[in-house]
C-alpha cells in the first residue's frame, strides 16, 4: 500500500490487487503507478484457480442434463477448445503482462472499437459471472440448509441471490475483501478435495461397463450435444484472471505461462474426470427415484433440475467412504469458492469498465470513484444492477406462473440457471473469438514483442518486410470457439436474443459516446504502441525482454530505412 | 435409462484403479512443476552469493578505538553474527604512545573502552548472541586491528566512522584505510552518509570523546 493513500478495495486477490486498484484508480496524467509485484506462482494460479475453478462446480450438473451419455465428449470438445483459449492467453500475457486481459489484447491487436465489443462482452460474462456463481452458491448451500432450495423454496432463494448480489456490491464499494491468503487457502483446499473425490470415486466406484452402457444407450441428439458442448464451455471460462493478475506477478515472463498451462490442465483433468466418473459411477447406496417414481441413473439424478446447481457436492456425496465426510464439507467449500468467482464478477467488471473508461471507450462517469471509500462506485453499482436485472429474468419464471408459461411459450421453458448459463456461455464465446484474432494480428503486426511463451505449431513467413509466425493453433481455436457460438446461437433460444441484443446496443452506446466527444468512431485514436511496450516491459521487471524488444525495434526500423532508400535509387 | 449393472459394494476396477491413479499423479505432477520454474541468472547469482556468505563468516570482529566509532555498526554486526551463527568479538584497541611503555596504564583510555564494550555486550545480550570482549594495547590501532584479526582467524571486520560536525571531506580516518588495505578478511565499513541517520552514533554512551545529547556526566 502506498503511503498518503486511502486502501481501495476493488476485488478478489487480496493485497496485490488492493496496490493495483490503488495505482489505477488515483492515477493522474503525470503519475505512473507502481505495482508491488507480490504475486507468486500460487498466489497466481489460485488468482485463476478460484475463476476457473468454481466453473466446474456450476457447469457439470448443466452439462449432464443437456448432454446426458456424451457429457464427457461435450467436455472434451469444448476442453480443447479450452486449452487453444489457454495457450494463446498465456502467450499474450507473457507477452504483454499488464492488467486488462483480453480487453486489453483486443484493443491492441484489432484497434478501439473491437477492443470495445470485446470488453463489452467480458462485461457481459462479469455481470452473469455475478449471479451465476451467487446462484449456485445458494444452490450448494441448500444441500445443507433445504430452505435454501430453488426448487422449493424459489422465493427464498431469489431473495438471498438477492441479498448476496447487493452485499457483495455493498462491500466491495466500501472497501472490504477476503485476503489473498485466505484465496490461496480455499483453492488449495478445492484442488486437494477434488482430487480426493475423484481419486476414492474411481477406485471405489467407477465401472468402465457402465460407462460405456451409459455412452451407447443414452447418446444425446445432435442438437441436445451441441447445447452440452455450448455449456460446457463454462466450465472453462475466468482465464482472463491470470492475464489481469500479470502487472503484479513476480517474473511475470517465466510464471504466467507455467501458472496458465498449470491451471488448464488441473482444471481439464477436472473435468474430463468428472464427466466420465458421473457417467460410469456406481455409487454404493441408492438414488432416489425420478418424479414418476422410476429408478435413474446418478448422472441422470445430477442433471435434474434440483441437482444441477450442486451437482459436484451430490457427486461427492455418493462417493465410498469418503462421500460420508464429503457430504459435509464440499457444499460449504463450494460455496466458498462460488461466493469468491462471484466476487469476481464484481471486482473485474468495474475493475474493466475502469480500463475502458480510461481508453476512451466508455464514458468517464465509470472511473469516478466514491469520495469517502474511493472505490469505483459508478461502476459497481452499474454493473451489479445488470446483475440483478439478470437475476429477476432468471428467477422470474418460477415465481410467476404466468410468466412460466411465456418462457414455456418463447424459450422451450429453460430454467432460471441454464438462461444464466446461456448468456455465459454467448458472452465467453464472443470475447474468445476476439482474443483468437487479436493474437493472430499481433503476432503480424507486432512482431518485435519478444515472447517468452508461443503456441506451438507456426508457419513462419515473411509480411511487410518482418520475419514473423502464423499460429495454426489460434486458427484451430478460433474455430473452434466460433462453432460453441454457433451451437449457442442454435440451441439457446434466450442466448441468441438476449447476447447479440447486449452486444448491439453497448455498440450504438458506444458510436453515440465517440460521436458526441469528436473521437473517432470506426477507426482507432493514435496510440504510442512502442513506448507502452517499454513501460508494459519495464514496470514488469522483465529488463531483458525490453533490451531485447528494443533491438527489435532498432532492426525493424533500420531494415524499412535501408528499404526505403534501395526504392529511391 | 436404469443401468443394467448393479454392482453394490464391487471390488476396485483396475481400469477405476489406473484412473483413480492416474489423476492423482497428474494433479501432482502439474502442481509440481508449476512451483519450481526455471530460475533467473539474477536469482542463481543471489543464491551462490548467499551460500558463499553463509560458508565464510565463521567469526566477525567489531572494532572500536578513539578515532574508529563503530557504536553505530554494532547492531548491524550482532544481526549478522545471529544469521549466520557467527562469533563476534568486539575488541577495543587502546593507541599506546610511544613515549610510553606498551603495557601502560591507560587509566581513562582503559574506562572508555570499557564503556564502550559494555554497550557492546548490552546490544549483543539483548539480541541472545553471545559475544567476546577484549581490549588491545597497541603503538597503531591498524596494527592492533591486523593482529587480533589474525589471532582469531576472523572472517569479517567491521568498523565503522561516521562525519563529525560539518566535516564531509575524509569520513574514513586512515587507520581504517590501513585496516581495508591489509586485512586478510573482508572488512565492512559503515559511513554515515551526509545526512544519513541510521548509521549516526547512539546518543548515549560510555565514551569520554563523545557526548551525550542530555549532557549526562562523562566518566
Amino acid at each position: 500500500m502506498r503511503s498518503g493513500r486511502r486502501r481501495i478495495s476493488l476485488g478478489r486477490a487480496g493485497t496485490q490487487t488492493h496496490v493495483l486498484a490503488t495505482a489505477d484508480i488515483t492515477r493522474k496524467p503525470t503519475q505512473e503507478p507502481t505495482l508491488r509485484r507480490s504475486v507468486t506462482p500460487w498466489g497466481s494460479f489460485s488468482w485463476g484457480y478460484s475463476d476457473v475453478g468454481a466453473d466446474i462446480f456450476v457447469g457439470l450438473g448443466l452439462v449432464l442434463g443437456a448432454a446426458a451419455g456424451a457429457s464427457n465428449v461435450a467436455f472434451l470438445f469444448a476442453g480443447i477448445v479450452y486449452v487453444c483459449i489457454g495457450l494463446a492467453y498465456t502467450e499474450l500475457a507473457a507477452a504483454y503482462p499488464v492488467a486488462g486481459g483480453g480487453q486489453y489484447f483486443v484493443f491492441r491487436g484489432l484497434g478501439d472499437i473491437f477492443g470495445f465489443i470485446a470488453g463489452w462482452a467480458v462485461l457481459l460474462d462479469f455481470t452473469i459471472d455475478i449471479v451465476l456463481f451467487a446462484w449456485s452458491c445458494i444452490d450448494y448451500l441448500s444441500k445443507l440448509v433445504p430452505i435454501l432450495s430453488f426448487v422449493d423454496h424459489p422465493w427464498v432463494h431469489f431473495i438471498v441471490v438477492f441479498a448476496v448480489i447487493a452485499g457483495l456490491a455493498l462491500l466491495n464499494i466500501i472497501g472490504v475483501r477476503e485476503s489473498s491468503a485466505f484465496n490461496e487457502f480455499v483453492s488449495g483446499l478445492d484442488v486437494v478435495s477434488e482430487t480426493l473425490i475423484l481419486f476414492f470415486g474411481f477406485l471405489f466406484a467407477f465401472q468402465p461397463q457402465l460407462l460405456v452402457h451409459t455412452m451407447t444407450f443414452s447418446w444425446p441428439t445432435p442438437f441436445n450435444l451441441m447445447n452440452g458442448v455450448s455449456l460446457a464451455i463454462i466450465s472453462f471460462v475466468g482465464l482472463e484472471s491470470i492475464s489481469q493478475a500479470a502487472q503484479e506477478t513476480q517474473r511475470p515472463a517465466s510464471v504466467i505461462p507455467r501458472t496458465s498451462i498449470s491451471l488448464i490442465l488441473t482444471i481439464l483433468i477436472f473435468a474430463l474426470a468428472y464427466s466420465n466418473l458421473a457417467l460410469g459411477m456406481q455409487p454404493w447406496h441408492a438414488i432416489p427415484p425420478d418424479a414418476h417414481g422410476h429408478a435413474q441413473p446418478l448422472w441422470k439424478y445430477l442433471g435434474n433440475e434440483n441437482n444441477n446447481g450442486a451437482a459436484v457436492a451430490v457427486l461427492a456425496s455418493y462417493v465410498p467412504y469418503y462421500g460420508h465426510l464429503a457430504a459435509y464439507y464440499v457444499p460449504v467449500l463450494g460455496a466458498i469458492l462460488l461466493l469468491i468467482s462471484s466476487n469476481s464478477g464484481v471486482f473485474g467488471s468495474s475493475r474493466i469498465a475502469y480500463a475502458m473508461s480510461g481508453t476512451q471507450l466508455l464514458p468517464s462517469i465509470f472511473q469516478r470513484v466514491h469520495k469517502k471509500y474511493r472505490t469505483p462506485a459508478v461502476s459497481i453499482v452499474t454493473f451489479c444492477g445488470f446483475a440483478i436485472i439478470e437475476l429477476i429474468f432468471a428467477a422470474l419464471p418460477s415465481l410467476s406462473p404466468p410468466v412460466h408459461y411465456v418462457y414455456s411459450r418463447l424459450f422451450r421453458g429453460e430454467d432460471g440457471i441454464t438462461f444464466l448459463g446461456d448468456l455465459y456461455a454467448f458472452g465467453a464465446a464472443a470475447s474468445y473469438s476476439f482474443v483468437f484474432i487479436a493474437l493472430i494480428a499481433l503476432r503480424l503486426n507486432d512482431s518485435q514483442s519478444p515472447r517468452r511463451f508461443k503456441m506451438p505449431f507456426n508457419i513462419p513467413f515473411t509480411y511487410r518486410g518482418n520475419r514473423v509466425e502464423f499460429p495454426v493453433v489460434a486458427v484451430i481455436g478460433f474455430f473452434g470457439i466460433v462453432s460453441i457460438l454457433v451451437f449457442t446461437m442454435i440451441t439457446h433460444e434466450i442466448g441468441r436474443v438476449a447476447g447479440p441484443l447486449w452486444i448491439f446496443f453497448g455498440l450504438l452506446g458506444y458510436l453515440f459516446y465517440r460521436r458526441r466527444k469528436k473521437l473517432p468512431v470506426f477507426r482507432s485514436q493514435p496510440h504510442d504502441w512502442r513506448k507502452a511496450q517499454i513501460n508494459i516491459l519495464q514496470e514488469a521487471g522483465e529488463l531483458e525482454m525490453m533490451d531485447e524488444y528494443l533491438v527489435n525495434v532498432k532492426d525493424m526500423d533500420a531494415r524499412r530505412v535501408s528499404a526505403t532508400a534501395e526504392t529511391l535509387r | 435409462m436404469t443401468p443394467a449393472i448393479h454392482v453394490a459394494h464391487a471390488l476396485p476396477n483396475p481400469i477405476g484403479i489406473l484412473l483413480a491413479c492416474a489423476v492423482l499423479v497428474a494433479i501432482t505432477a502439474t502442481l509440481y512443476w508449476m512451483l519450481h520454474p526455471p530460475t533467473t541468472t539474477a536469482e542463481r547469482a543471489a543464491r551462490a552469493t548467499e551460500r558463499e556468505v553463509d560458508e565464510i563468516i565463521g567469526s566477525v570482529i567489531i572494532v572500536f578505538s578513539q578515532e574508529i566509532h563503530s557504536e553505530h555498526m554494532m547492531s548491524l554486526a550482532v544481526r549478522v553474527a545471529r544469521r549466520e551463527r557467527a562469533q563476534l568479538l568486539a575488541a577495543y584497541i587502546i593507541e599506546v604512545p610511544h613515549t610510553l611503555p606498551l603495557d601502560a596504564e591507560m587509566e581513562r583510555e582503559r574506562r572508555d573502552a570499557l564503556g564502550v564494550l559494555q554497550i557492546a555486550e548490552s546490544i549483543a545480550r539483548k539480541n541472545n548472541v553471545e559475544i567476546e570482549t577484549e581490549i588491545v594495547l597497541s603503538r597503531h590501532v591498524a596494527k592492533g586491528v591486523l593482529e587480533i584479526a589474525k589471532r582469531k582467524d576472523a572472517h569479517l571486520i567491521v568498523v565503522g566512522a561516521y562525519r563529525e560536525g560539518k566535516y564531509t571531506g575524509a569520513p574514513i580516518g586512515a587507520a581504517i584505510e590501513v585496516i581495508a588495505a591489509k586485512a586478510t578478511c573482508d572488512v565492512l565499513i559503515g559511513v554515515q552518509g551526509n545526512k544519513g541517520k541510521i548509521l549516526t552514533p547512539p546518543q548515549v554512551t560510555g565514551r569520554a570523546d563523545v557526548k551525550p545529547a542530555t549532557q549526562a556526566p562523562t566518566v
